[in-house]
């Protein structure tokens, strides 16, 4: 059933049709009617979940750990200074291989004080051993979710799905909402591996010294590994079901493109107009839309922008002394291809500021003019100081 | 690791943790500690406030389990009578009370009173004395400090003999406090208690600073004979006036002349009020002239604020000058007053405001204004010295100042107390020396205040306290209390009231009592509530015969347990 829905919402809809049973955050914006919209489903009865109110998002994120580990499904919601707070947590999430969905609305850090889009919180936790899915839409906010849940308890890690503040979690779109027997035909009930048991009681997490901590950290390696596989069997089964898919990376006019741009969240909508607009004018251009960021799809983006001669990666985002993260994490995985295409880091729209189709057309033109790429990212969208 | 198991699953996903289906003994935590927890109770507030230093958050707390056996025992251990002090205290324990930080103190006298009551009604009035211990004491008079005097010697193993000038026992109990206030029914059955082989009572013998010589078969004598003469007004006319106090016996004993019509109650103190709400039961109209304004009435507020409530006026900063009788009673001159400078204790002092003069005509004039003690009893030097008692050896034989006779404020419970403390240090007298006298005192002191602890003295559980250390609000874990007003006691009709002497203020029913004690923070005691237990990260918190103990072995000192504790029973220590 379609309903014009805010993409918060959309994630919560998503957890409804999961069958969360332990959802526990503290609200911050932009993510907080993600989990007022699931108190209230809570307290009225429409889902049969405990929703935990904490002081800290730490203690959100323990609590989702504690439900976890006693093999319930959990959810949590946070954003940027919130996140933050839940970053030793992230670590024992992923490294007690617990299961747990998050939903991650990207906003900025401050001082300034800023609440608008920036991706600098989620890419802050990308060693955490969580699986990062990123979003453009409503419905893929949604569709993301429930896959989510699939993908977390098949590798047993934890998933963070990212969407952007405001220009996607306040944002109203028609999302099809499917039914619960879908839902429930897809996303069966969680049987965990691992899980406390009242009756062989155990302890979870303890001591692990020289001799066994190594090959511990390496089965997170190695799930991680797997998890393209299985996130792309999954989105199979989803789309025998719903008739949707995304793809760990979805490729926009790449097949001829000279030049390819790429980029995660929504302003991949407005790259799409830009490069309407510059096929008419004959520049071979294309658009690689990141969804899954960690694990990093190596394969799909070195095939996808193995004819390309220059790539232009666009990041909300700095990582202060080296530049665009996602920029990085390109040139890191081009750098082993044969005949890899030049790598051009463009870092725009912080804090919430908007990217316009000009700021396309004028890294493009950058492009054009430039032989090599600059050591640094050059930043455009800048006021003139 | 102590055999912890590393899951290897046979899944194609590969998942490594730690597990372990051991249980936690083999760590042990201890090492890491270097600072202990120790359960440690402490003094609450109102027990140091307590004149008797009852241990009231003990008595709550049993009260609230309706353990009545218990808490009534308790309040014996510290207070003869607590169906007496439950009803005619002014309670300074409740102006000390930590909750009414948080919302309003707890009604410690109307608890006191339903647990004393129900002493009565389940015949717990008997006490079980000791053996005598082979000594004698003599108690001059059979008023409240005679009495505490008598009930702690006797739990002491002394023999006493009390002489009462008057044909009765009580003293101000039965003549001075109107029955409104404390019923006849109970004042009798309260002083049962005193009911013993060991305490013999000696009815119409006054005593003589004289006559002490002749007690000589004593070990010591107790002066209790308190403020018997009553202050004259010194005014022309002053002769005609009514003594106030004689006017309460009277009305108690049935004995009153008529007194009709409006009548001046010249005085500020409690009596003036006892006289005035009792005229007023006997169908007169009172007027309390004070010369001084309301709130420097030395009267309790609550009582000052009781008569006004039943209608009784209150004329302030007038002196009477003179009183004259004429055809229609008496014309009271009266001098207006006016605030004058502070006196060197820091009390308003007032001063004739001019010549302003007014008069009152009234039909009859009882004169209220404060009783003293017998010229006889005048002493300014003293071998023992006491916050509420005094001591002089008088021809080898001890005799100790006792009640209204030493204690500065002159209250029924300050008497008691001054009886227990007077026993005690007999007591330590005759079983140390003198000089050991002030440090073995000071031991059985509630939290350094002037109350000393009978069960302190006799070694009972509470001297495991920190005596020293009070419980303040800033140490009440208040996470652990929601706000709950008082519970109201029962009014009882005013008009009613003001026909009889039936008692003005109900007690409590059972409900309201436990509801009442559950709002006590049991400031410094544990009353098992667990808290530390549950919260304990190392269950190194054990219940094992019926007590709680730490096992170091595993508490790592974090201190959970003593930020946790709502009621500051717990100390953190650094390692021995």
């Amino acid at each position: 059933m379609k309903e014009v829905l805010e993409g918060s919402h959309a994630v919560s809809e998503a957890v409804r049709l999961a069958r969360a049973k332990v959802i526990s955050a503290y609200p911050i914006t932009p993510q907080t009617h993600i989990v007022e919209a699931l108190s209230e489903y809570c307290a009225n009865g429409s889902m049969d979940a405990r929703f935990i109110c904490v002081e800290s998002e730490h203690s959100a994120m323990a609590s989702c750990i504690g439900a976890a580990s006693a093999g319930v499904r959990t959810f949590t919601a946070s954003s940027s200074h919130g996140l933050a707070l839940m970053h030793e947590l992230l670590h024992w999430a992923s490294g007690a291989r617990l299961p747990i969905v998050m939903a991650e609305v990207n906003r900025a850090l401050g001082p300034g004080w800023n609440i608008w889009m920036d991706q600098s919180d989620s890419l802050s936790q990308r060693d955490t051993g969580w699986i990062q899915l990123y979003c453009e839409t409503g419905q893929e906010v949604l569709d993301t979710t429930l896959q989510a849940y699939r993908l977390a308890e098949s590798v047993q890690l934890p998933v963070m799905v990212v969407l952007d503040a405001f220009f996607l979690s306040h944002t109203y779109e028609p999302v099809d909402i499917p039914d619960q027997q879908s839902v429930d035909t897809f996303l069966p009930t969680f049987k965990p591996r691992i899980s406390l048991d009242q009756q062989n009681p155990n302890a979870i997490g303890q001591m692990a010294p020289p001799a066994y901590y190594m090959e511990m950290r390496h089965s997170i390696q190695m799930a991680m590994q797997s998890v393209l596989e299985h996130f792309i069997d999954i989105e199979n089964a989803f789309e025998k079901i719903f008739a949707r898919n995304y793809g760990p990376i979805t490729p926009f006019a790449c097949d001829d493109a000279e030049c390819i741009f790429v980029m995660a969240g929504t302003s991949a909508s407005t790259c799409r107009h830009a490069i309407k607009t510059m096929r008419d004018k004959g520049h071979k251009v294309g658009l690689l839309k990141l969804k899954m960021f960690r694990p990093f799809p190596y394969q799909h983006v070195r095939q996808c922008l193995k004819c390309a001669k220059k790539v232009i990666v666009l990041d909300r985002n700095c990582s202060f002394g080296a530049g665009g993260i996602f920029a990085q994490e390109l040139r890191a995985s081009m750098y082993a291809s044969n005949n890899h295409p030049k790598i051009f880091s463009f870092i725009s729209g912080l804090g919430g500021r908007d990217i316009t189709v000009d700021h396309f057309f004028e890294m493009f033109d950058h492009t054009e003019k430039v032989e090599h790429p600059e050591n640094d990212s050059v930043w455009i969208g800048l006021n003139n100081a | 690791m102590n055999q912890s198991n590393l899951s290897q699953s046979p899944d194609k996903v590969s998942l490594l943790i730690s597990q372990s289906w051991t249980n936690t003994l083999g760590n042990k935590t201890g090492t890491w500690r270097f600072v202990r927890p120790k359960y440690q109770e402490k003094t609450a507030p109102c027990s140091h406030a307590c004149p008797l230093g009852i241990d009231i958050a003990k008595v709550e707390m049993y009260a609230s389990r309706k353990d009545y056996p218990n808490a009534y025992n308790t309040i014996l251990m510290e207070n003869p009578f607590p169906a007496i002090c439950g009803r005619v205290c002014f309670h300074p324990c409740e102006s000390a009370c930590n909750r009414q930080f948080l919302d309003q103190s707890v009604a410690i006298h109307h608890i006191e009173r339903y647990v004393g009551d129900w002493g009565l009604n389940n015949k717990h009035a008997q006490i079980d004395f000791p053996e005598f211990n082979g000594a004698q004491i003599g108690i001059i008079g059979a008023g409240p400090a005679g009495l505490s005097v008598a009930y702690f010697a006797r739990r002491l193993g002394y023999r006493c003999d009390i002489f009462e000038q008057s044909n009765n026992s009580g003293g101000l109990l039965r003549s001075g406090i109107p029955a409104y206030r404390l019923p006849d029914r109970i004042l009798n059955e309260e002083l049962q208690r005193l009911n013993d082989d060991g305490i013999e009572f000696n009815f119409n013998q006054s005593m003589s600073m004289n006559q002490l010589k002749s007690l000589k078969q004593y070990q010591a004598v107790f002066l209790c004979c308190g403020d018997a003469c009553s202050i004259s007004l010194k005014i022309p006319g002053d002769t005609d006036a009514i003594d106030g106090l004689e006017l309460l016996r009277q009305i108690r004993n049935h004995e009153a002349p008529t007194i009709e019509g409006t009548v001046a109650v010249i005085g500020g103190g409690n009596t003036a009020i006892d006289v005035s709400r009792s005229l007023l039961r006997l169908g007169a109209q009172p007027i309390i002239v004070y010369r001084r304004s309301r709130k420097e009435m030395p009267a309790h507020p609550h009582e000052v604020d009781a008569a006004l409530d039943e209608g009784i006026e209150l004329r302030e900063c007038v002196s009477p000058i003179s009183t004259e009788k004429n055809s229609n009673g008496y014309q009271v001159i009266l001098q207006v007053m006016k605030p004058g400078e502070k006196t060197s204790e820091g009390r308003q002092a007032y001063i004739p405001d001019g010549n302003q003069k007014q008069t009152m005509q009234v039909n009859d004039v009882v004169s209220a204004i404060g009783a003293e003690k017998d010229i006889m009893w005048y002493n300014d030097q003293w071998d023992l010295s006491m916050s509420h008692c005094q001591m002089k050896i008088i021809d080898d034989l001890p005799v100790f100042w006792c009640g209204d006779l030493t204690t500065s404020e002159k209250t029924v419970t300050h008497a008691f107390a001054s009886g227990k403390q007077a026993v005690i240090a007999l007591d330590v007298l005759r079983n140390h020396s003198d000089t050991e006298m002030n440090t073995l005192c000071h031991q059985f002191q509630v939290g350094n205040g002037p109350a000393i602890s009978f069960e302190i003295y006799r070694q009972g559980e509470r001297k495991q306290r920190n005596n020293n250390k009070i419980v303040h609000f800033e140490q009440i874990n208040t996470a652990y209390f929601p706000n709950i007003p008082a519970v109201e006691v029962n009014k009882n009709d005013q008009d009613a009231c003001l026909k009889s002497f039936d008692e003005v203020i109900s007690s409590f029913d059972e409900s309201q009592m436990i509801e009442e004690a559950s709002r006590c923070f049991n400031c410094g005691i544990c009353n098992d509530c667990d808290t530390c237990r549950i919260f304990c990260p190392e269950m190194a918190i054990q219940w094992e015969q019926n007590n709680r103990h730490i096992l170091m072995d595993y508490c790592k000192g974090c201190g959970i347990c003593i930020a946790e504790c709502p009621r500051d029973a717990m100390n953190l220590e650094v390692e021995p």
